[in-house]
């Protein structure tokens, strides 16, 4: 019921990387390479900023589009947009990584494994080149105070929930809740704005 | 205040992945049950926080990472890997179930931090059985005392359970975790893969009061639509419990949601109680 609130959208559905997609289920290689080809760099970035050495970062990557290969019928347009799918399934991915690395059992649940969930562009979301949505995204990041940047960010790529980001940052648990909460606003507003 | 309201200030975090335990199970409750404006405010949250990813310092890949890359996936489209039923062996006359738990172990180190305990001592318990099968096949064969009957069925069970090892392992399968709903008991978990099916596990899960059984359900996302039953099972004496749904009446891409119910023996074709357990697709 909930999740059939979102209807497909026919310009998603026919949107270029999900005709490639659509095309992996056929096995063409073709297709795969053109999507690693557009977007390994943003993933192999996202990545390595999360698991910090380039070997484990490749190994994930790697991952990461072997899934996508072999189990591109996972990812329906209809539920959104590629891209983000992609990022999605490549941070939590990168912080699995991370968390075996340094042996860290924080989670009782696999909280970031939500490698098929729904994600829905917001109406004003236009298609950007990655090279304009990177700028727009850290000249908005950028305004924040340090401090609500440092708490998106052990939140995005530490995977740190809102009480290890309070005992690290040695502040009140609500105000990290506060920071982060109002820095997503914020740049929700700001991507509004800029669109 | 409305019931929504209380998880407003949580979309955000919950996307980022920033919710403690309790805040989180307590949305999760709620996206559950059935809020469409909860969830569609969740799923424009998730394409918020994905929009961080550009907050990364441009890095590039190696060639080696993309030649290697191309090299397994052209090697994949010339031949598929469809699952055998029969006692197969590698080139190097390891028996595949052998192989596949050594490559699963490999899997499980990197993919499945989370329980890597658990699986292993799963995987290593299903390749032990694996192996006393294939013990008493290779005896009774020799023996000349068992039946046809007795042999397919032992290659049947073995065959069922190499495909639990694949969907327990490969990192293609999606994990659904099964809250309890107003019951003191642990959550099961739920791996659904696209080809093998699902593998439902539960432990310390209570009994079922008299002959009555847990049923497993699958709840289509379509509107109206009736929740499809599933696999019936009684957890041991431990309250232990793994089943295997081959065939899944739904596909993951149609359903929004796992549930459990308590129900009479034999299972029943409509839900007679409230599930005790639920679990939505993420």
């Amino acid at each position: 019921m909930f999740l059939a609130a979102f209807s497909p959208k026919d310009d998603r559905e026919a949107s270029p990387d999900a005709a490639l997609v659509r095309r992996l289920l056929q096995n063409d290689v073709g297709a795969f390479e053109k999507l690693y080809d557009k977007y390994s760099r943003i993933v192999y970035s996202l990545v390595l900023r999360i698991v910090q050495q380039s070997g484990p970062a490749e190994e994930v990557v790697q991952d990461v589009f072997l899934q996508l290969w072999r189990n591109s019928a996972q990812y329906d347009a209809a539920r959104g947009p590629f891209v983000p799918w992609l990022l999605t399934l490549a941070r939590n991915r990168a912080l699995d990584t991370l968390r075996l690395k340094s042996e860290r059992q924080r989670r009782l649940e696999n909280q970031t494994d939500e490698l098929f969930s729904v994600v829905v562009a917001p109406q004003y979301e236009k298609e950007l080149d990655e090279k304009r949505r990177a700028e727009r995204v850290r000249a908005l990041v950028g305004e924040l105070n340090p401090q609500q940047k440092r708490a998106i960010e052990l939140a995005y790529f530490q995977g740190l929930s809102h009480s290890e980001i309070a005992a690290e940052l040695k502040e009140p648990l609500g105000t990290v809740k506060s920071w982060i909460r109002n820095g997503l606003i914020r740049l929700k507003e700001g991507l509004h704005t800029a669109s | 205040m409305s019931n929504c309201d209380q998880f407003r200030e949580m979309y955000e975090a919950y996307a980022l992945g920033a919710l403690d335990p309790a805040e989180r199970t307590a949305l999760e409750a709620h996206l559950a049950s059935g809020c469409a404006k909860c969830a569609k405010a969740v799923a424009e949250a998730r394409w918020l926080v994905s929009q961080l990813a550009y907050l990364a310092p441009e890095a590039s890949t190696s060639d080696m990472l993309k030649g290697r890359l191309m090299q397994m996936v052209r090697s994949e489209a010339k031949s598929s890997l469809p699952v055998s039923t029969g006692i197969t062996t590698t080139p190097s006359g390891i028996p595949y179930w052998l192989s596949a738990g050594i490559a699963a172990l490999l899997l499980l180190t990197l993919y499945f931090a989370w329980d890597a305990h658990r699986l292993k001592q799963e995987l290593r318990a299903a390749n032990e059985r694996n192996q006393r099968n294939e013990q008493m096949i290779a005896s009774t064969q020799h023996q000349g005392a068992a039946s046809q009957q007795e042999l397919t069925a032992m290659q049947e069970q073995m065959a069922k359970m190499r495909r639990e090892n694949a969907i327990l392992t490969d990192p293609a399968s999606v994990k659904i975790t099964l809250a309890a709903q107003k019951i003191q008991a642990p959550q099961m978990v739920a791996m659904w893969h696209a080809k093998y099916g699902i593998v439902l596990t539960g432990q310390k899960v209570p009994m079922p009061s008299g002959d009555r059984v847990l049923q497993l359900w699958l709840i289509p996302k379509a509107p109206g639509s009736k929740p499809m039953p599933s696999m019936t099972v009684r957890p041991d004496s431990n309250g232990n419990f793994v089943i295997l749904v081959s065939n899944p009446p739904e596909t993951s891409g149609n359903t929004k949601a796992l549930a459990i119910t308590e129900e009479p023996a034999g299972g029943s074709a409509a839900p007679t109680t409230t599930p005790k357990w639920v679990g939505a697709m993420s």
